[in-house]
């Protein structure tokens, strides 16, 4: 027993204090700690859990986008106007390149021969060691793409990566620039139909997520991967026709050459009867591919500016310039094309009758001006007692004025409402600009008629090209005002059609009879009045012209009077055509207008002379080649054409004779050999009938070049004889060769110029009674 | 035969203390089975009467408990590693296979430890506590360096492959001298400040000061904690600790104080909270626990850098939500969260199971405490108790500290967490705690009222025995 009472004190006995703190220790331990525990994990895991599992998965989930293809851009005849290809970005990082040591000099040299990158930017980029992503060039098509593979490969080095990306495409490069508009590099739509039409062109990228592992691996937990397909974009059919736009791009070209525009130009090409835009052309244009890059008459009048920041600026506006679809966006003056409307509506309100005889003595008091300053008519020697028709082919301002006052202000008003000149067309409400016209208080005024007399032939209000081809193709077309259009459809990657337009009508302007006149008035004004530059052999067109006043420039003329400087004397002038054809069936309506030509030319600046035979011109090529339809010549035509020439090459001097005969050509033999050896022109080469062929027999083709001469002025017959004199040939267009009033306004190959022996000079006709200013 | 026949003995006088359990049952009114309060100890078959000639045989509950913690430890150090081993080492069950090994040895050795006899330990008690001393002071000479702390020892030298921490073996030797010291001393002695605190003060003082040295805070703090409840249960008496508490409140606020000052911070509006994360933790020796604190405070701070493991940790015990990502599905765990078959196991546990897993787990762990208290209730003497209480704080303050630490409630400490983090010695010696445990349990003697109710002829048996 001692043993066990010695046991109990070395080896205790619990006392009831012990139980008491172990119990104390067992709750604390046991339960307290435990209880803390759990709030903290329900806090964690109950109630911030969406905020902790979304940030987990920022770490977690690896995202990689698919690209969407962007749809393609079709013509009406499903030409391709723009397209994108896969191409791929090169990038570096500069963190890897600092990290790995990689010789920054070695790449950037590399990359620089490869991708004609400067290597100072790629040197810059890599300075930026923080970053992973600096991009060397957007857009690396394959070939290059693989030579920067090579590259890297070959000489061990990295940092240098690719990611897939796409590229915007124009293949017919400046064609319809500014209706297309472009993409910026990240496939965006930036201007045009691209920026208008971005959502459906992009499509919907897809994407595939991935569970990655923190170094960046792909896990295969199905639960988390996910794939949604990239949607391409679709694709859009415009009713744009690339043959016409060719053709109107080709002689705004031309046209802006030959009369030196200075502020550029706009000419839409629209089809009366639907509505929808057949061709839209602006200059100054550009190229989408290359959309920063201007024009070389832009560059060579920039290259005069020395001051950098000056040139910067400039440079910026002449590129907002080019990328302005001035033909939606530019509110003009339309001047006397405007008569049309004026015509129509007098003949609609029945105010005018087509026999009575109206009197112009080349001026005329208007209520409201000052009795001093009688209004005048272009002509200010008066056209005498004229018949509607009359006036319109003289384009006489007097008249027109007579007969706006006769329909009245409110009237007047109502038709402007009902073409739909007060309102944008809807083709572009973006880049469309309002009009801009006289406040109905002004207008309406009993007491002041001047603002209805000037409006009624043209002056004095703005509205757009769209807007006044839209209201001119009511006229002609039946009196039916459509809504223009320019988006044919739109289909899905797979062809099916999403939307389609139809031809809209808005309203019925004016009845069926009132157009069918207005139309062979027009038609006259062509065939006989100031119009008949614009003349299409084998075609019955009809047209107006317009030469408007710039405003503009007369308020910087007060500028400088009040300045105390010299005005300048001359004045700028937008001159512009409406014309149409075929005039029975108007198929196509197209308008010109040409901003300021220089007074250097020696052409006269007027609608007649200078935009009438341009849309001639435009025509002549559209009608037959991009329309179908066939020229029906009239006796008198088929002296006046042009035509190709036979190859009577290896014929007998006598057989080329018979041919040349029949064909109405003249000839002359050079040699004296019997078979003809060579021709000039050449076979095939679109010349004048009546032209005379050369045939050389046993001879040879000089080969000294012949120095064009100045043909300005000269009638037809005498530029004619002084060109094949010298071993050149003729082709024209404008007025009829066979009118004894023709004149050569404008040559294609320039006075002074040395040009090979028988080259084909193309001679402007115009006729001299036709440069009317209005 | 002397011992046995003490110990014997000392069922007789357990009588007693079966009356306080008989007390509290009186009162609780708590569920009861066969008669008895369910935490009665019973053996296998849930019954109290012996079919066996042994003695009461370990406690069931306490050694179940501890085994199914272990299993779903190892599940979850095989769902843990393998993303690592897979990706990094290319081996994905060799951390898996290594801690099955580690825990089928670790059982034997639990079961050789419950079958010494508690009293033969406690004669190596002092001889471990000198041990402890001798490992800590080596370890600061010869210990291998990982992240500038020697806190290893490597088995069969300094380039082996096992090694173990010192601070491990210290802390049983804490428990096992400091409850022989406490039994040696007596109630009226642990009440004086030269027996009850000063001893105690100067081995923790010493222990705590090399820990220091290595350095390593987290085993100091859980050795400091562990001495303190050491010397509660011990019966030191009470206003003792209320001294302790007030004093290191008084050296919170000065450091606070004084810091604020130096740094010129208006400290009027500030939170404690706030006030903290102003401080200049960089200064002075536990210059590398600065980063540790800044993340606690602020674990989006740096996201990257210092607060890295503790964000990524939140993110993983956060995503778990109520149901969890379920077994193997975490994602954190490839190679985003750091430790994570270690340290920070728990957080894949809660990421997979979600938060009824986890506070599932945690109830086990709270079982096998407030059992293993039981048990130091119950156990056959002072010694036994005072030891079994050790043991189950021991664990308590672990898994306290690596949960709180993994959910961001104590700033990033290396603490593991018993049974579920993989390493080998630290888990043979929470094994062989358990084994004390149940060795402790195997001599727990039966309730008399228990033996009243066996039928006559094992009663009798017994009570032949129990004589």
């Amino acid at each position: 027993m001692s043993e066990q009472v010695a046991n109990t004190t070395t080896r205790g006995k619990k006392s009831r204090s012990l139980i008491f703190r172990t119990l104390f220790l067992q709750i604390l331990c046991g339960i307290a700690a435990f209880s803390i525990l759990v709030a903290r994990l329900y806090n964690l895991q109950i109630t911030q859990n969406d905020y902790y599992e979304s940030k987990a998965l920022q770490f977690q989930l690896s995202q990689t986008s698919l690209n969407a293809s962007r749809g393609t851009i079709f013509d009406v005849n499903g030409n391709i106007l723009a397209i994108s290809a896969s191409t791929v970005n090169v990038f570096i990082s500069p963190y890897e390149i600092a990290r790995d040591g990689y010789d920054i000099m070695q790449i950037a040299n590399g990359l620089s021969d490869i991708l004609n990158v400067s290597v100072l930017s790629i040197v810059e980029m890599s300075q930026h060691t923080d970053s992973h992503y600096q991009v060397v060039m957007f857009g690396v098509e394959d070939l290059e793409a693989q030579m920067v593979r090579e590259f890297v490969r070959g000489n061990k080095l990295g940092g240098v990566y690719m990611e897939p990306s796409t590229r915007r495409y124009y293949p017919n490069d400046n064609l319809a620039a500014q209706v297309l508009g472009f993409t910026g590099r990240d496939n965006v739509g930036l201007d045009g139909l691209e920026e208008r039409y971005d959502s459906q062109l992009t499509g919907v990228s897809g994407r595939t997520i991935n569970l990655r592992n923190a170094l960046g691996r792909n896990l295969m937990m199905s639960q988390y991967n996910d794939y949604y397909t990239a949607r391409n974009g679709d694709d859009i059919t415009l009713t744009i026709d690339s043959s016409i736009q060719y053709y109107i791009e080709k002689h705004l070209a031309q046209a802006i050459i030959d009369y030196d525009v200075i502020n550029g130009a706009s000419c839409i090409a629209m089809d009366p009867r639907t509505g929808a835009i057949l061709g839209m052309a602006n200059y100054p244009s550009f190229n989408p591919n290359d959309f920063l890059s201007i024009g070389e008459r832009e560059l060579e009048r920039l290259s005069l500016i020395t001051d950098d920041e000056e040139y910067q600026a400039a440079l910026y506006q002449a590129q907002v310039r080019q990328w302005r679809n001035r033909a939606l966006s530019d509110a003009y003056e339309p001047g006397s094309v405007f008569k049309i409307m004026t015509l129509a509506m007098a003949i609609e309100e029945n105010v005018v009758s087509l026999n009575h005889l109206y009197d112009c003595q080349g001026y005329m008091e208007v209520l409201g001006r000052e009795e001093d300053e009688p209004l005048h008519c272009w002509n200010i020697y008066g056209h005498g007692e004229q018949t509607i028709v009359q006036a319109m082919k003289n384009s006489c301002n007097i008249v027109c004025v007579e007969m706006a006052l006769r329909v009245r202000a409110q009237t007047f008003y109502k038709y402007i409402d009902a073409f739909g000149l007060f309102d944008r067309t809807g083709l572009d409400d973006t880049a469309e600009s309002r009009s801009l016209w006289w406040d109905e208080s002004v207008f309406f005024n009993r007491n002041n008629q001047a603002q209805l007399a000037s409006a009624s032939f043209g002056q004095t209000f703005k509205v757009t090209p769209i807007q006044m081809i839209t209201a001119a193709a009511a006229t002609i077309n039946g009196g039916y005002l459509m809504e223009p259009y320019i988006v044919k459809q739109i289909t899905d990657g797979s062809g099916n059609i999403i939307e389609a337009a139809e031809p809209r009508v808005l309203r019925q302007v004016i009845s069926e009879e009132t157009s069918a006149i207005v139309r062979s008035i027009l038609e006259e004004v062509v065939s006989s009045g100031t119009g008949r530059n614009a003349s299409v052999r084998g075609y019955r067109v009809g047209g107006k012209t317009g030469t408007s006043e710039f405003v503009e420039q007369l308020s910087q003329q007060a500028e400088q009077v009040a300045q105390n400087e010299i005005p300048t004397v001359v004045k700028d002038y937008i001159v512009s055509f409406i014309g149409f054809a075929p005039a029975e069936d108007p198929q196509i309506i197209i308008l010109l207008l040409l901003d300021t030509p220089s007074h250097e030319t020696d052409v006269i600046i007027s609608g007649g002379a200078m935009a009438a035979p341009v849309v001639g011109n435009m025509l002549a090529d559209i009608l037959p080649l991009s329309l179908g339809i066939k020229a029906k010549y009239s006796e008198e035509d088929l002296g006046d054409i042009n035509v190709d020439t036979p190859s009577i090459i290896n014929c007998s001097i006598a057989d080329a004779q018979v041919i040349l005969d029949t064909m109405g050509f003249e000839y002359i033999v050079i040699g004296d050999g019997d078979v003809v050896t060579n021709q000039l022109p050449a076979p095939n080469a679109y010349v004048v009938s009546g032209t005379r062929v050369m045939l050389f027999a046993d001879a040879d083709i000089p080969v000294e070049p012949v120095l064009v001469p100045s043909l300005h002025g000269m009638s037809y017959g005498a530029a004619k004889d002084t060109l094949e004199a010298m071993g050149l040939f003729v082709r024209t267009s404008g007025a009829p060769k066979s009118d004894n009033r023709a004149e050569v306004s404008v040559q294609s190959l320039p006075a002074g110029e040395l040009h090979a022996y028988g080259s084909i000079v193309e001679l402007t006709l115009i006729n001299k009674d036709a440069i009317a200013r209005n | 035969m002397s011992f046995t026949h003490n110990a014997r003995g000392a069922y007789g006088r357990r009588n007693n203390d079966a009356a306080v359990g008989n007390g509290r049952e009186e009162t609780g009114g708590e569920p009861q089975i066969g008669g008895l309060p369910f935490w009665k100890p019973r053996d296998l078959r849930g019954e109290y009467i012996p079919n066996k000639k042994s003695k009461t045989g370990v406690d069931v509950p306490f050694m179940l408990l501890t085994l199914l913690i272990l299993l779903i430890g190892v599940v979850m150090v095989l769902s843990a590693s393998f993303p690592r081993g897979y990706y990094i080492s290319g081996e994905p069950l060799k951390v898996f296979m290594r801690q099955v090994g580690f825990a089928s040895s670790g059982i034997f050795l639990m079961y050789m430890a419950s079958r010494f006899k508690l009293r033969t330990i406690s004669r190596m008690a002092y001889l471990l506590l000198a041990a402890s001393f001798f490992f800590l002071v080596i370890v600061l000479f010869i210990g291998i360096e990982v992240n500038g702390a020697r806190r290893w020892l490597g088995i069969g030298g300094a380039g082996a492959s096992t090694t173990f921490q010192p601070s491990e073996i210290a802390k049983l030797a804490v428990i096992l001298s400091f409850a022989k010291w406490i039994c040696a001393c007596g109630p009226a002695k642990m009440k004086t400040f030269k027996y009850g605190i000063l001893p105690f003060g100067i081995v923790i003082g010493a222990m705590v000061w090399l820990l220091m040295r290595e350095p390593h805070i987290s085993a100091s703090v859980v050795i400091f904690v562990l001495a303190v409840i050491m010397m509660y249960a011990g019966g030191v008496k009470l206003r003792w600790f209320a001294m302790g508490a007030g004093i290191l409140a008084v050296l919170l606020a000065c450091v606070l104080f004084l810091n604020l000052r130096g740094s010129g911070i208006n400290s009027d509006n500030l939170s404690i909270r706030e006030q903290l994360s102003q401080i200049q933790w960089s200064s002075g020796r536990l210059g590398y626990a600065d980063g540790r604190i800044d993340a606690w405070l602020n674990p989006e701070a740096d996201p990257l850098g210092k607060g890295f493991q503790i964000r990524q940790s939140l993110y993983a015990v956060g995503s778990g939500g109520l149901l969890g990502q379920g077994l193997g599905q975490s994602r954190q765990k490839y190679l985003y969260l750091p430790e994570e078959h270690n340290d920070y196991i728990f957080a894949i546990v809660c990421e997979e199971l979600g938060f009824i897993g986890a506070f599932l787990i945690l109830f086990l762990f709270s079982m096998l405490i407030i059992r293993g208290f039981w048990l130091a209730m119950n156990a056959k003497d002072k010694y036994s108790c005072l030891v079994t209480i050790g043991i189950t704080s021991l664990l308590a303050i672990q898994v306290f500290t690596n949960v709180a630490v993994v959910t961001n409630l104590l700033p990033a400490t290396g603490v593991s967490l018993p049974f579920f983090s993989y390493g080998g010695t630290a888990l043979w010696v929470q094994l062989v705690q358990i084994g004390i445990v149940l060795s402790v349990s195997r001599e727990i003697p039966y309730p008399q009222e228990a033996v009243n109710e066996m039928p006559a002829s094992q009663q009798n048996n017994r009570q032949k025995r129990a004589v």
